[in-house]
């Protein structure tokens, strides 16, 4: 079977896996000022910093899960890339709703026990375990990973702005050539230390200044 | 790890009444359930009862919570998760009720979709509530608390074992009669504020009585906070509900989706029919 519908499923905004309390540090962009027409910039950064590192490490973790690699390292290069604390426990609450579906779907993988026996592992870790079991590509993965970013980050912003959906899903499918390079940038990366170390302060400060907030509609 | 297993669900999630009650006496296997990790995961009675609060905004969610922390705390470790529009505001009132230690009080954010975090996607509550009884283990119940929402939401058997419906005088007179799968089907119905009936111009014993014709038998508390009686009343209800957790005799049982307000040929029903059916 080709891995197109399991990559489908994975891909779905309505997989029970709390996709919905997700903004992807919009909520407090708009909060700070940012605007509806910013939107695909703000989609177009993360893109190129936070989502890479989240894509990088996935890829790598699939690597390591299929060669019989430690995976304590990449969890570990994944946080050093990820600086904003309020990042890595969002990453890790997503990994563990993930965990709860896939260790449902696979219960008999090795490669799910494996991530299922780390402490805390970041969501990327879960998805490449997914991906090994259900003979996911580098390169699709990396797809998976991006592609579920622009979704979140859209669908929040009819949340959060005044637009036309229409408009939102027009941005998503602008920005697929670049999702489209960042997996086939990433695809290649077998070891913790080719993950890429990209920075981005502002997406920083909007996820510290919004987990101190006290009225908000999403989690991150 | 310390995280538990993923809640255990019927394999089809709407039981009939006969099929509930066989689910019952069929104690303690639990229909169609299996264990995913049996090893490290208390039983489902071994756990703490999980309670759902739900019903339309202003009905007193809040406060009804806020009363069974005070009537219950004494003797039983209680846990609170809330679902606010906007995040915090209902975990700030219970805190600040003081009632309950604040710690134990979760808020959890549903993106603007409080439907869709008590129904088709309760992860986030889910995790919340595990949090909860780890870190505060044993609880002996854990209340979740719905966003306000409308008279169409209930909670998935998935995320909670029993759950209480609101509804409230100041809603007017007809909302029990209009039916819905909260009201017809969860495992207790509040009929709540009954003291304010007299300025409303609403008839609490005819909301009660209407009520009870749509739920089959199924139970209607009319509740007021000034009234100590229908209080103990509620507080009973909830101690018997944990005794048949405990006991294994509580199967989640789902009140289902919004049903059209139909009778089948053959079937009868007790209110008075002036009302346009859709």
């Amino acid at each position: 079977m080709s891995d197109d519908l399991l990559m489908m499923l994975l891909a779905d905004a309505r997989l029970p896996v709390a996709g919905h309390t997700q903004s992807g540090q919009l909520e407090a962009a708009v909060r700070s000022g940012l605007t509806a027409d910013q939107v695909p910039v703000f989609m177009r950064s993360r893109l190129a910093s936070v989502v890479r590192v989240e894509a990088g490490t996935a890829v790598v973790a699939l690597h390591r899960l299929r060669a019989g690699l430690p995976l304590e390292p990449v969890l570990d290069a994944w946080a050093a890339r990820t600086p904003a604390a309020p990042m890595r426990d969002t990453s890790r609450t997503l990994g563990r709703a993930l965990l709860r579906l896939v260790r449902r779907l696979f219960p008999d993988s090795t490669h799910v026990a494996e991530v299922a026996g780390l402490k805390r592992p970041c969501r990327p870790l879960v998805l490449a375990a997914a991906a090994a079991t259900g003979g996911i590509a580098p390169t699709s993965l990396g797809r998976l990973v991006a592609y579920d970013d622009l979704q979140t980050v859209a669908s929040a912003s009819l949340k959060l702005l005044p637009l036309d959906p229409l408009d939102a899903t027009s941005w998503v499918h602008d920005l697929l050539p670049e999702a489209e390079r960042l997996a086939t940038g990433v695809a290649p990366l077998t070891e913790p230390h080719h993950i890429p170390a990209p920075s981005a302060p502002q997406l920083d400060l909007w996820a510290q200044t919004h987990a101190h907030t006290t009225r908000r509609l999403f989690s991150a | 790890m310390p995280e538990q297993t993923t809640r255990n669900t019927p394999s089809r999630l709407i039981l009939t009444e006969s099929e509930r009650e066989s689910a019952r006496s069929n104690e303690p296997t639990r229909h169609g359930l299996t264990s995913e990790r049996a090893d490290s995961t208390p039983s489902e009675a071994a756990r703490g009862l999980r309670i759902g609060v739900c019903g339309p905004v202003g009905t007193g969610k809040s406060s009804l919570i806020a009363l069974l922390c005070r009537e219950l705390s004494a003797d039983l470790e209680i846990g609170v998760v809330t679902n606010d529009i906007y995040t915090d505001e209902d975990a700030r009132f219970l805190r600040s009720a003081g009632v309950l230690d604040p710690a134990r009080i979760r808020a959890v954010e549903t993106g603007a979709c409080p439907h869709t975090a008590i129904r088709d996607d309760v992860t986030a509550n889910l995790i919340a509530v595990e949090e909860l009884e780890e870190e505060f283990a044993p609880l002996d119940v854990v209340l979740v608390e719905s966003g306000g929402d409308n008279l169409t939401a209930t909670f998935s058997p998935a995320l909670v074992d029993t759950q209480i419906f609101l509804i409230d005088v100041a809603g007017g007179g007809d909302v029990a009669r209009k039916g819905g799968p909260g009201i017809e089907r969860a495992d207790l119905l509040v009929v709540n504020k009954t003291d304010l009936a007299p300025y409303v111009g609403v008839d609490p014993v005819a909301m009660v009585s209407d009520a009870g014709s749509v739920r089959e038998g199924r139970p209607v508390i009319a509740l007021s906070r000034t009234d100590p009686a229908s209080v103990e009343a509620l507080v009973t209800w909830v101690r018997s509900e944990l005794t048949r957790h405990r006991g294994g005799a509580l199967v989640p049982a789902d009140p289902g989706p919004m049903a059209p307000h139909f009778h089948a040929v053959g079937t009868s029903h007790t209110h008075e029919h002036d009302h346009q059916h859709a």
